[in-house]
């Protein structure tokens, strides 16, 4: 006999982990599908020797370089910027910074205040009570009070330490009248929830072998397995299946043999990635229901993808602040060019991180701004900058365009055989414009801080972390994907928990917001479970 | 995933030939030793290419190709635009051998990835001292949305 789940969940990352969860803890039978595995934390590459080398190639961001087993190869011979992400329990939060900044009220209505996108179907204060739950689940330190934001109730945690970088450039702020803030980490800089607080090795992005950066491997899915949900590992999806009525019956899937399965389902739940999302609905395409993709009677599945075009802006003091050690992650942040200046030549704006710059290697084989020099030179530029720099990270709002998309590669294919999604990706004028006022900006940030010399690298290609847009959410189903419940227009039992859903990028990190917005549909999924229509 | 730890072979490089090579790219300067100063090459090397498999190939043509009698920084760039693989693979385990160094990460005064402990209530401190208030004086500077 056939089992058949009350709620099938695709990719156990982000807004997996925080579905699965919610729905377990709610009496949900919850059944979810991933391709990657758990993760080892006795491998992570942090404390060892080799972590600069590592980050190169078996633990690079990129799925294309690393190559696993459950990696599938991401085409982006047409991009701008080569899409990042990784695939385990925890999902790319295994390897993201753990920066947690909220989305601000204006991100909400973009077409409202400055004219340009849509605006979103939902509005910011529908997310605060699961910003608020989320930010105590995760484990996040920060400081309540930053005046870029509307007032929000407290951080479970204190904020992880400025540094001597963070601190001096919030003087320098302050000397410029600048805003600046604490950044809200998901990093605990405190035991908490029976987990270690992090001891600043700057190696965040590589893993977090101390478990002090929160991952849902970490911090939901112990909770949704002890809650009775069950996580397939190694698992991975080729198709949703549909039946006459054109709802969601489940989805096929192949184990690490190439053995293929079905997994039966009351509800479908996507939560595989802006990229992964996107290219299941196209795999799932039916000649009889949906012959250009499953809910894609818009057209637009795989298009109006973001990826936040992103600069770094070092800058170098003549003295010590250890610059390889700290959060990565950030120390501080600024909103001062965030919101839309009608004096400028763009609207919208961009947010800042102040990170660490990494360990020699990093210096001298730069994978963001800094120069590559050899022969006596070397020495002098490393006795120069070694250790004495902290980087602005700049994320630029991405406005969304429908040419910007994920399709199906007709060649290429994963190891099972599956078509590989193919992106085709260009950075706008707009944003040309937008990041060049940004860079300019921090430069004299870092030189009010009292930097002696800086280098900008505009608009790095390896940069796409922040995969958003390619199923959106909207009120009408013939401009959007899914309805502000995060529910198929197309396929009433069919959601999508990830950033696939976002209207728009905003400026600042997603993951804050794709788990809150995760947490919101998995809990309307509890109100609403008996009006749920679902398969015979 | 693991990474493998235990040393590579690697008779199929010239070590002499990759340390003149190596001692062009880093020589001494600026109280900074040259790779053979400090044996980096011939002691770190083993551990690279068991770290990194994938440099090893490209490693052996970039020594191949390169006269250490001829070699300049001028034709280290010639090799990126010849075989970026071959460059890439040279300078980042010539880096690596060299940065690997307890004698040169002594010198540079980088411990690696090293813990730390910290207070975390000390944000208080300079809460109290008025670092935020500036910010704070200013007043929000997030913008109200209509509906």
């Amino acid at each position: 006999m056939t089992y058949r789940a009350d709620v099938l969940i695709i990719g156990a990352g982000a807004s997996g982990g925080v579905a699965a969860r919610h729905l377990a803890e709610h009496g949900f039978d919850v059944v979810c599908l991933e391709q990657g595995d758990w993760p080892d934390r006795s491998a992570f590459p942090g404390a060892r020797p080799d972590w600069e080398l590592a980050i190169r190639k078996d633990w690079a961001m990129s799925p294309n370089v690393r190559n696993r087993p459950e990696d599938y190869p991401v085409v982006h011979d047409d991009s701008d910027i080569e899409p990042l992400m990784y695939n385990a329990v925890g999902g790319s939060m295994i390897i993201y910074a753990g920066t947690w900044p909220r989305m601000l009220p204006s991100d909400f209505r973009v077409r409202t205040m400055d004219g340009v996108a849509d605006d979103w179907p939902i509005a910011h204060s529908d997310l605060v009570p699961y910003y608020n739950a989320i930010d105590q689940q995760i484990g996040v330190s920060g400081l309540a009070g930053d005046p870029a934001y509307p007032p929000h109730d407290d951080y479970p945690l204190p904020p992880l330490p400025l540094g001597a970088a963070g601190r001096r450039v919030a003087e320098g702020h302050n000397r410029l009248g600048w805003h600046w803030w604490p950044e809200p980490n998901a990093i605990l800089s405190a035991p908490y929830d029976g987990r270690r607080p992090c001891v600043q090795r700057g190696v965040c992005t590589s893993g977090c072998a101390e478990g002090a950066k929160a991952s849902t491997d970490l911090t939901h899915w112990p909770k949704a397995t002890a809650a009775g949900a069950r996580l397939i590992t190694g698992a991975r999806v080729s198709r949703i299946t549909i039946d006459p009525r054109g709802l969601a019956t489940g989805a096929v899937w192949l184990d690490r043999s190439g053995v293929e399965h079905h997994q039966e389902a009351d509800v479908v739940i996507l939560a595989a990635n802006a990229i992964g999302t996107a290219r299941l609905l196209l795999l799932s395409a039916d000649d009889r229901h949906c012959p250009d993709g499953l809910a894609n009677s818009s057209g637009l599945v795989g298009r109006r993808l973001m990826m936040h075009p992103f600069s770094v802006v070092t800058g170098w003091w003549d003295d010590q602040v250890e610059g390889w050690q700290g959060h990565f992650g950030a120390s501080i942040t600024s909103y001062q060019f965030y919101e839309t200046d009608p004096d400028r030549e763009f609207v919208r704006g961009a947010k800042w991180a102040l990170s660490p710059v990494g360990g020699p290697l990093n210096h001298i084989l730069p994978m963001r701004a800094g120069n590559e020099v050899w022969g006596r030179d070397h020495h002098e530029l490393m006795g120069r900058t070694f250790g004495r720099g902290a980087s602005w990270a700049i994320f630029g709002e991405d406005l969304p365009e429908e040419p910007n998309r994920v399709d199906l590669d007709p060649v290429r294919t994963d190891s099972h055989g599956i078509p590989a999604p193919r992106v085709s990706y260009r950075i706008s004028d707009h944003s040309r414009r937008l990041m060049a006022f940004q860079e300019a900006r921090a430069e004299e940030s870092l030189r009010a801080s009292g930097c002696r010399e800086t280098a900008v690298a505009s608009m790095i290609p390896y940069s796409g972390w922040h995969l958003m847009g390619t199923a959106r959410m909207g009120n009408d189903s013939a401009s959007s994907v899914v309805n502000s419940r995060q529910q198929a227009h197309d396929v009433p039992n069919l959601y999508i928990a990830d950033a696939s859903v976002f209207v728009t990028s905003s400026g600042v990190n997603p993951t804050c917001t794709i788990t809150a917005l995760a947490l919101r549909t998995a809990d309307l999924l509890v109100q609403h479970r008996s009006e749920q229509k679902v398969p015979a | 995933m693991t990474t493998p730890t235990s040393p590579a072979p690697t008779a199929d490089i010239d070590i002499h030939r990759l340390t003149a090579l190596a001692d062009v790219m880093l020589p001494a300067a600026h109280g900074m030793p040259a790779v053979s100063e400090v044996k980096a090459v011939e002691s770190y090397l083993p551990q690279v290419l068991g770290w990194r498999k994938d440099l090893h190939q490209p490693l052996v043509r970039a020594v191949d190709a390169l006269d250490p009698s001829l070699f300049s920084i001028d034709r280290l760039s010639a090799l990126h635009e010849e075989d970026e693989d071959a460059y890439v693979a040279l300078t980042t385990a010539v880096a690596a051998c060299y940065y690997l160094s307890p004698v040169v990460r002594e010198l540079i005064g980088y411990p690696g990835q090293a813990a730390k402990t910290y207070d975390p209530f000390a944000y208080t401190e300079w809460v109290a001292e008025g670092l935020l208030d500036p910010v704070v004086d200013r007043g929000p500077i997030w913008r109200e949305v209509p509906g």
